[in-house]
């Protein structure tokens, strides 16, 4: 190869260690990054949308955006709403909750003193409570902390998102000029294939934690179960991890269920209201939407997301399926060279 | 004017040019902004009107058809791809010329092969990279001098249909046409071929 070719593959390659080092070193800038790269790929559809077809049906989309943005975020103020209702009147009731447990522990320990004649001293009840409010001080003297991240993310998202939508493809033509000619055909194929699929991805589980969340809502709400709105909103929000997403979803559920002393409140019914969305998620929504973007065998999933909840927490355990999926792609492809030179 | 061209006018007129760079100072902070990536338009519309196989283009197509492309440039002898590489785009020879090659002997070795034609500016190759879903370049392409080609890929053509649906079918209506060509070519070398063989034959 010419010097100069190993050169420029030597520098591409070196630069783009530097980039992915350089995110990893600042990750207050890649995660406002990233959102604002989520977002963007989520408007992606909508850019279909308006692009395509003649100037009338363009008008007729871009009416259509605005009258769906503008009626909306009424159910979604209202929901809110709710969900800020449901939080303090669970806040409320903490202290009514902690007795309850504290009463179910007292009478567990004197089944085991008339059982076995045993004494338990310990007091889990009491050291949960207490670990509770130390975890509460200290969220409290991190609240200025959270505050200027919160404010540094909105003056950072736009921003990224005015690159994205702006600029990105100016930058991209330049970033794909820089590509050795060498790897050239075969990174912008892969590149373009990751951007598809992890697009496809985030819009599949956005639609799916929608679906689900609504299910559980409307079902708790029919059923009479306290605290719908946010319930439902954490059913949705967990589904967005494979597998063991649903699992996580249905505790706090269970714990107000097993906590309260409402005998109208059934847990035969949440459980089925559960049991039911996620039934509909399994049979509908996963096959149609999810599971065509990301083919993969789901151990090997599970095993992905515990993966990465360990490398990057809950973000790592939502983004690392497309990367998965992206990477069987890439070794797939080097599969296929080497069998052709062999 | 551009600020090179006026000190080569001045410096060739033998007037006194200054010893350091006059720049002014927001021209220099506009290139050097990150945000600016220069103001060069590639404009390759001239180039493709004079394809014939993109003569039914309108002007608007062909306008838009150009941003779908990446301009490669390659130095003498640089390798554009080789036999048996994975192949996803189609490349039009912008300005220089490529020779290729097919090794049909050995078609997985680094050994070229023997050279089978120059294609000059205006000229294309590669298609089928585009069309099939797992291509194997049937030859190697080599730049023979330097060279700058004009290529578009799979995620191209994609992103055509989908947001121009209508030119993603015209332009794949025009590569359809380009393979049934080459087929037509192909067919006519078979049966000259056979006919040669069984000529062969019968003198044996």
């Amino acid at each position: 190869m010419h010097r100069n070719l190993k050169l420029k593959l030597f520098l591409f390659f070196f630069l783009l260690f530097a980039t992915i080092s350089f995110a990893f070193l600042f990750p207050r800038l890649t995660l406002p990054f990233g959102f604002a790269y989520i977002i963007y790929l989520m408007a992606q559809p909508l850019k279909v949308l308006l692009l395509n077809g003649s100037g009338q049906q363009r008008i007729f989309f871009f009416m259509l955006l605005i009258l769906g943005v503008v009626f909306s975020m009424f159910p979604l103020f209202a929901a809110f709403y709710n969900i800020d209702t449901d939080f303090s009147k669970f806040s409320a009731q903490l202290p009514e909750l902690q007795k309850n447990l504290q009463d179910k522990f007292f009478i567990f320990k004197v089944y085991v003193f008339e059982k076995i004649g045993y004494r338990i001293n310990i007091d889990p009840v009491s050291f949960v409570v207490r670990k509770l409010e130390k975890q509460g001080a200290l969220l409290l003297a991190q609240i200025p902390t959270y505050l200027s991240s919160f404010f540094e993310w909105m003056l950072l998202v736009p921003m990224f998102l005015y690159f994205f939508f702006f600029q990105s493809k100016k930058f991209s033509h330049k970033f794909l000029r820089s590509i050795p000619n060498s790897i050239f055909e075969k990174t912008y194929v892969l590149t373009s294939q990751f951007n598809t699929k992890f697009g496809e991805y985030i819009i599949a589980k956005f639609i799916e934690a929608t679906f689900l969340g609504t299910i559980v809502t409307i079902g708790l709400l029919a059923i009479g179960f306290p605290y719908p709105f946010v319930l439902g909103f954490i059913a949705g929000i967990t589904n967005i991890l494979p597998y063991i997403g649903p699992l996580i979803g249905v505790l706090p559920a269970l714990l107000v269920a097993l906590l309260s002393q409402d005998p109208q409140i059934s847990m035969l019914g949440m459980v089925f209201i559960f049991a039911f969305a996620n039934l509909i998620d399994m049979v509908l929504v996963f096959p149609l939407l999810v599971s065509k973007v990301v083919d993969l065998n789901p151990i090997i999933v599970v095993v992905s997301v515990i993966v990465g909840g360990q490398v990057g927490g809950i973000v790592g355990m939502i983004v690392i399926i497309p990367f998965i999926a992206f990477f069987k792609l890439l070794f797939q492809e080097i599969y296929k060279d080497l069998s052709v030179q062999l | 004017m551009s600020y090179e061209k006026d000190m080569m006018e001045k410096n060739q007129r033998g007037e006194v040019i200054p010893d350091k760079l006059d720049i002014p100072l927001l021209k220099y902070l506009w290139d050097a902004s990150p945000l600016s990536f220069g103001s060069s338009k590639e404009n390759y519309h001239e180039f493709f009107k004079k394809i014939s196989v993109l003569n039914s283009f309108s002007d608007n197509e062909l306008r838009l058809f150009s941003k779908f492309l990446h301009r490669r440039e390659f130095i003498t002898s640089e390798v554009i791809f080789r036999q048996g590489d994975s192949g996803y785009g189609f490349y039009f020879v912008f300005q220089g010329s490529v020779n290729i090659y097919a090794n049909h002997l050995n078609p997985n070795k680094d050994d070229l092969g023997e050279l089978i034609i120059r294609l000059d500016q205006r000229q294309y190759f590669g298609e089928m990279g585009l069309l099939e879903e797992f291509n194997r370049r049937s030859a190697s392409v080599v730049a023979a001098e330097n060279t700058v080609v004009l290529g578009i890929f799979k995620p191209d053509l994609e992103k055509m249909l989908e947001f121009y649906p209508v030119l993603g079918a015209k332009f794949l209506r025009e590569t359809a046409l380009i393979m049934a060509n080459r087929m037509g070519h192909l067919t006519r070398e078979v049966m000259s071929l056979k006919r040669k063989i069984k000529e062969l034959e019968q003198r044996v």
